[in-house]
């Protein structure tokens, strides 16, 4: 199926370049190309993919990758639509200097928001969205949560964000604690232990 | 448009002259009884009735996707619990299921046939807890005090099996987590027969109460062209006219071989898609859940309960998105996996989220008391909106 709907867009979309990963393991996608985002979901649209389930992204080292999950829901299809960008600079609050991509949000209203939280989590600046806040922190929240190189910000409004007195520092001690005395801890109690063959596998596996 | 007054501007209303007045602004929440946890609804009424409302999230924002990448895969289960707290085990059944479709993971039968009865079992729980709020918004308290009764007997059989009354962590990566006995299965089997009846009882008691339907029909409606077009699944969706359920169209655990109905809405008391469409999809979507709950004890058989899974998981590199059934409507999860011992990235799809962004096309036109009545009747758990 992937392949034929990559070999489809191709025709239909000029310059969107998709192709088809078939995984081996767990679920294929089609890649396509981040400018031609919003014709291509349009092709697809006509294509059947009625519904938006997510929009969803995963940073990388060098690279922001987005994942449209699309379903039919007449011929009981789903797909999930992938698409690279560069990472820009997630570090502040400044949605220019966040990397671009156009909104899908006239094609179905289910982008909206999606599209918001993606922005919130992961830093990406959906062009011609038409309501682009942070949707599940403060609206001046520093920073984009689920990027791999989040710190976070030490003060917000004068508060504190992590305040020491409210960190449970006993339970830090005592896994600690464990560590140092036992090497590992999950050797202290009977039910970890288990007669499977391939114990001797897994105590490799370990620390 | 705060506060300054227009100079005395008349408009006519009918075949009177009437005062131009503003808009007034009106937050309904974070704490309010009506929104059924904190969620804030910005509204903007023109006297009683709603010309804009929008939803405001993140009261109850955890940051769950971030806590997954730093957890094992065993790990985050506790985790999902926490994010739609009145049905925990739909929400672990869906996390293990997605991780054992990468490790290929075998379940035995018995763990099997227990799912399913847990899943459906939580999904009559989940339902009796929007039917009983659903009556406190309405004005009808009673409903609340029989539906908790009702509730609390599945609750007790929960704690027996897992430990916990709400967060059970008992859907285990392989199976699940303890047996279950037979003195267990026939009080199962006492309670549906009991509660079949009574559920009977408590519809016509309330959903052919001729004030319920005032309150409840033509209130609220969602297209089935909306409900596409916002992405809604569940008891909205087939509220809408929809015939779609998972557990028919992609069966996943067993259900392939479960004989049950899809119930949709039909706009029996007003047109399709209203409030008390999608009150009755869940009313007679628990009449299903017993009737496979019947076929769980007629056809579970001895044996293990638990696969075999090694110690420290390590999913092989790849991505997934699983999608269940849960009592709200769709839940899917988005596992990336890049070969280690936890998640490279895990997102979840939430029913909540997406029903949520629909206020804004239901509310304009609506008096605030039939706000009230839709808030209730997409049935949202801010758990889950903000996980």
């Amino acid at each position: 199926m992937h392949n034929e709907i990559a070999s489809k867009l191709n025709g239909q979309v000029s310059g969107s370049n998709a192709v088809a990963n078939i995984a081996t393991v767990g679920d294929s996608s089609v890649m396509v190309e981040a400018g031609k985002i919003l014709e291509v979901c349009k092709a697809l649209k006509a294509e059947g993919f009625n519904v938006l389930q997510a929009v969803t992204g995963t940073d990388y080292a060098d690279r922001i990758e987005l994942t449209y999950i699309l379903a039919d829901f007449t011929n009981n299809r789903e797909l999930l639509l992938k698409t690279k960008l560069g990472r820009g600079d997630g570090s502040g609050n400044n949605k220019d200097t966040l990397p671009k991509i156009d909104s899908v949000v006239s094609v179905w209203n289910a982008a909206n928001f999606q599209e918001r939280e993606t922005y919130d989590m992961i830093g990406v600046n959906f062009v011609g969205h038409p309501d682009l806040r942070r949707i599940l922190t403060p609206d001046d929240w520093q920073g984009y949560p689920l990027r791999r190189d989040y710190v976070v910000q030490e003060k917000y409004l004068d508060m504190v964000v992590n305040p020491a007195h409210k960190i449970n520092s006993a339970d830090h001690m005592f896994g600690k604690k464990l560590k140092e005395e036992i090497g590992d801890p999950k050797k202290v109690s009977a039910s970890w232990k288990s007669n499977d063959a391939d114990e001797s596998e897994d105590a490799k596996d370990g620390e | 448009m705060s506060g300054q007054h227009a100079q005395e501007e008349k408009i006519r209303l009918g075949d009177m002259e009437v005062l131009k007045s503003d808009l007034l602004t009106l937050n309904m929440g974070p704490q309010h009884p009506a929104t059924h946890g904190v969620l804030r609804v910005e509204i903007k009424t023109d006297s009683e009735i709603v010309v804009e409302a929008t939803p405001h999230l993140g009261y109850l924002h955890r940051c769950f996707e971030k806590h997954a990448e730093n957890l094992d895969y065993r790990g985050v289960i506790p985790f999902v619990d926490r994010m739609d707290y009145l049905a925990a085990m739909s929400m672990e059944w869906g996390y293990c299921l997605a991780v054992e479709k990468m490790l290929g993971t075998e379940v035995p039968k018995r763990a099997e046939y227990i799912r399913i009865l847990i899943a459906e079992l939580q999904r009559i729980a989940s339902h009796l807890v929007y039917f009983g709020t659903y009556g406190i918004d309405m004005g009808a308290f009673t409903t609340f005090l029989y539906c908790f009764q009702d509730r609390e007997e599945i609750l007790r059989l929960f704690e027996e099996l897992s430990g916990a009354r709400m967060l059970y962590n008992y859907v285990w990566i392989g199976g699940v987590w303890n047996d279950i006995n037979d003195d267990q299965l026939r009080r199962v089997k006492t309670f549906v027969d009991r509660f079949e009846g009574e559920l009977k009882k408590y519809h016509q008691l309330v959903g052919e109460n001729k004030i319920f339907i005032e309150r409840t029909a033509n209130v609220g409606v969602l297209t089935k062209e909306q409900c596409f077009d916002y992405g809604a699944t569940g008891p909205v969706l087939r509220g809408s006219g929809v015939e779609w359920d998972l557990r028919k169209n992609r069966p996943y655990g067993m259900y392939e071989k479960f004989d049950f109905n899809v119930v949709t809405g039909k706009g029996e008391k007003g047109t399709v898609g209203d409030c008390w469409d999608r009150y009755y999809v869940r009313i007679f979507e628990m009449f299903e859940s017993i009737k496979i709950i019947r076929q769980v004890l007629e056809g579970i058989e001895e044996g293990p309960v638990m696969g075999k899974v090694s110690k420290i998981i390590k999913v092989p590199a790849g991505e997934i998105y699983m999608r269940t059934e849960c009592p709200r409507g769709e839940l899917g999860y988005h596992l990336i996996s890049d070969g280690g011992k936890t998640p490279y990235r895990l997102k979840v799809k939430s029913s909540c989220f997406t029903h949520t962004s629909m206020l804004p096309i239901i509310a304009p036109g609506q008096m605030v008391a039939d706000l009230v009545a839709s808030i209730g009747s997409i049935d949202i758990v801010l758990g889950e909106v903000d996980r």
